[in-house]
């Protein structure tokens, strides 16, 4: 919980309304986003993201496992997000749980599309290994180191980064084995496939206060929201999930223009997420 | 299971009496009071300290000291196979005493009565010896949250595999059944403040077990002053002064 | 649309005890629905308050196989454990019963029900008219069939009217499945199994107002519109029916 004075809360709000906010931003502007990549040597893929404060690690983990008998040519993406009490001391025990659960449901929403698999920022159909027998499941977990508002949009930006790092290992399927039986799988240590991450969305929460909305709001400015939408946004600039947070009610035009400046916002972010991954890779690959 | 080669190596290359590679860092987590990072070779542990601060409990407050909380939790991915455990199962709940324990021995929690100091400690990489690491992140995020204390506690863990004693065991090591004695001291006071063995050791052997882990408690003991050190000449400097 | 909902809500009789097959979908240009509705047409709603006699409110809804039923108690003390708080309470529980879905207990991912009706229905109730005290909210699926979680909302805002609990507007929800090309109000099951993505909505008619809004899926932002156009259309048509439901069940005689 943040605890302000009537008189910073006006100083937010007002700051807000001529387009300068606490830290100098304007309305529609970032914080510095820094990312860095394999810092899980365990995980198949792993990456830390900082946004302003707010600190959070994603790692990606692949097993092998058996499609679901409803889709036998598609893998399994799950997503699990832990809020850590060195976050916020609330959240001890069972105290993050109900944020966990929103987190986590929220970028399911946002990462994995329609039921079918169709609009998914990962490619479903190429994590399938033999048809209706072996497949891929791909286990994601976030963990929130450090918050400082802005949660959502760091995660995804994390789980984007981890699955570029990601590297699945190749797997050989013996061909002689009879159809009825699970068949036998070789796991190559040496080969490693690499992911197409280039239709990963990424996610642009617009956090309305008073009459105006901003992105990356920090705590303090979360603590003023009446309501905020989150857009996951692909390279496309096709909408891949949305859900909307916080109590107060919102006019239909008006979550229409939050979409439109969430889709103007998102170029940026993609590029910069996009140029930053790729030097954190570099820098990986120079230590490595 | 060979864990000593005739050459004197360990599996992963250490000779018997050698530590892993440390790493520490101050400051990691920017709303907490007081944190650091501390690695030992590829455990690595996150603690943050909040406090100390008004009791949140009431009818735990009590009026001539302070009240020191822990929790440990584990991150999902922190393993090499991926769990889904829930919170406060035995192992974590038994090991938050253990760290509280260790850590309320050294803080002088009489100078803070009616408030509360929470340690907060996250295993993102567990590779053995995570009690230890997380005492030691622990100390270190204290010591950044300018709590008064009246020594740093380090903590190091040594074994006894093919009739040798080893210092700091890894996973592997670790998970071999034998003998794991995990030692906490303060190395200004030359105290022992913690001591924990799974399994039977011989009385004679275990003097020296003992020995060499406490040898290892000191040497943790070097590191952390050196950062600890290092985290005021910045602060100094950033001061200007 | 509405005079068909309509008419089924005035002379509703308990659907017939008919086998369901399980319907093919195919995802052609030309779709025909599992139970033959047209593509814009909502499953006949049946609204009933008062369903549950120890609650302080309740509400049975039946939209098509997916029955609900909520009630409402409170506003009553909150916990002592909570803190002083100027503003009510509210609180909304979502469970399934173990026959609600053809496999026995296997129910749908409930974990996060909970909360998406409680962030649906809060913008909606004004808490500050019962400070210090706490609502809760029992949503009970009796049988899943479909665009569950719009039938809980709209249920639950009934039930939350029948305890008399001050409401800005009454709380209607719609959901749209799109498979190829198509949109799809209102889906059922068996077509929520084949979406390509969905959208739903739960807004306050008379105001206007979107209360919780998802998307999944890839969408184009015309299709969003058209979705969205689509989605407030049959709130508010369902808010008409969810008011007249209140009104015949307070002009009917007291027992």
């Amino acid at each position: 919980m943040v605890g302000l004075s009537l008189g910073e809360q006006t100083f937010i709000k007002g700051g807000i309304d001529q387009d300068l906010r606490t830290d100098g931003r304007k309305r529609l502007t970032y914080r510095p986003i820094f990312v860095e990549t394999g810092i899980i040597p365990q995980a198949s893929g792993s990456a830390r993201v900082k946004l302003g404060a707010t600190d959070v690690i994603a790692s990606v983990k692949a097993e092998l496992g058996k499609p679901n008998p409803s889709y036998p040519d598609k893998g399994k993406v799950s997503i699990y997000v832990d809020c850590s009490p060195t976050a916020e001391p609330s959240f001890e025990g069972r105290g993050g749980e109900e944020l966990s659960t929103e987190l986590s449901s929220a970028l399911e929403r946002c990462l994995l599309g329609g039921k079918s698999g169709a609009g998914a920022g990962i490619d479903l159909s190429s994590l399938c290994i033999v048809r209706g027998k072996v497949c891929w499941d791909l286990y994601i977990d976030g963990l929130v180191v450090s918050s400082d508002g802005n949660v959502l949009d760091a995660l995804g930006a994390a789980i984007k980064a981890a699955l570029s790092d990601t590297a699945i290992p190749k797997v050989q399927v013996s061909a002689n084995a009879p159809s009825d039986e699970q068949p036998e799988v070789d796991v190559s240590d040496e080969e490693f496939l690499q992911f197409d991450t280039s239709g990963v969305p990424v996610i642009v929460t617009l956090t309305k206060v008073g009459g105006h909305y901003i992105v990356d709001a920090t705590t303090e400015e979360e603590s003023q929201m009446s309501s905020a939408v989150s857009v996951s946004i692909n390279r496309l600039g096709r909408i891949c999930g949305l859900t909307k947070r916080g109590g107060a009610g919102l006019h239909p035009t008006v979550i229409l223009d939050m979409i439109s400046a969430a889709k103007h916002v998102s170029e940026q972010l993609m590029n910069k997420l996009d140029s930053e991954i790729a030097a954190a890779e570099a820098c990986d690959e120079m230590e490595s | 299971m060979e864990f000593v080669n005739p050459e004197g190596l360990r599996l992963d290359g250490r000779r018997p009496m050698e530590m892993r590679q440390l790493r520490a860092e101050i400051g990691v987590v920017s709303k907490a009071d007081g944190s650091a990072v501390f690695e030992m070779g590829n455990t690595k542990v996150i603690a943050a300290v909040y406090g100390p601060r008004e009791v949140q409990n009431r009818s735990q407050q009590s009026n001539d000291q302070a009240l020191v909380r822990c929790e440990y939790s584990m991150a999902n991915f922190s393993t090499g196979d991926r769990m889904r455990k829930p919170k406060g199962d035995r192992r974590s709940t038994e090991i938050s005493m253990v760290i509280r324990q260790t850590m309320e021995a050294c803080i002088l929690t009489h100078l803070m009565p009616r408030s509360q100091i929470d340690i907060f400690v996250q295993v993102l990489q567990a590779d053995g010896g995570t009690r230890s690491a997380c005492i030691n992140a622990a100390t270190l995020a204290l010591a950044d949250a300018g709590i008064p204390m009246t020594d740093i506690v380090t903590s190091c863990s040594a074994g006894f595999l093919n009739g040798t004693p080893l210092l700091d065991l890894n996973y592997v090591e670790d998970s071999a059944g034998g003998p794991d004695v995990t030692v906490g001291i303060l190395p200004k006071l030359d105290k022992v403040t913690l001591l924990q063995m799974d399994s039977k050791l011989q009385m004679e052997t275990f003097e020296t077990v003992m020995q060499l882990a406490t040898e290892g408690c000191k040497a943790v003991a070097s590191y952390i002053r050196e950062v600890l050190l290092e985290n005021t000449k910045q602060l100094e400097s950033r001061r200007g002064v | 649309m509405a005079g068909k909902l309509g008419a089924a809500a005035a002379t509703y009789s308990p659907s017939t005890g008919q086998r369901r097959k399980r319907p093919t979908i195919q995802t052609g240009s030309e779709l025909a629905r599992p139970d033959g509705r047209g593509l814009h047409q909502c499953r006949p709603a049946f609204l009933k308050t008062g369903a549950v006699n120890s609650a302080s409110g309740s509400a049975y809804a039946e939209f098509g196989n997916t029955k609900v039923i909520v009630s409402v108690f409170g506003p009553r003390e909150s916990k002592k454990a909570m803190m002083y708080s100027n503003a009510g309470r509210l609180n909304c529980n979502v469970s399934y019963t173990t026959f609600a879905s053809p496999v026995r207990g296997q129910t749908p991912e409930t974990k996060d029900l909970s909360s998406m009706l409680h962030k649906a229905l809060e913008g909606a109730i004004i808490l500050k008219s019962f400070p210090k005290t706490t609502v809760d909210v029992f949503a009970l699926v009796l049988e899943s069939g479909g665009s569950d979680l719009p039938v809980i909302t709209s249920c639950a805002s009934l039930a939350l009217a029948d305890a008399g609990i001050m409401l800005y507007d009454i709380v209607a929800s719609v959901s749209v499945s799109c498979i190829g090309k198509n949109l799809l109000i209102d889906p059922v099951s068996e077509e929520e199994v084949h979406q390509d993505g969905a959208l739903m909505i739960t807004c306050m008619p008379s105001r206007n107002e979107v209360t919780q809004m998802t998307v999944t899926g890839e969408w184009s932002t015309t299709k969003i519109n058209e979705a969205m156009q689509l989605c407030l259309d049959a709130c508010s048509k369902l808010g008409k029916i969810m008011r007249s439901c209140l009104k015949e069940a307070a002009s009917a005689p007291q027992d």
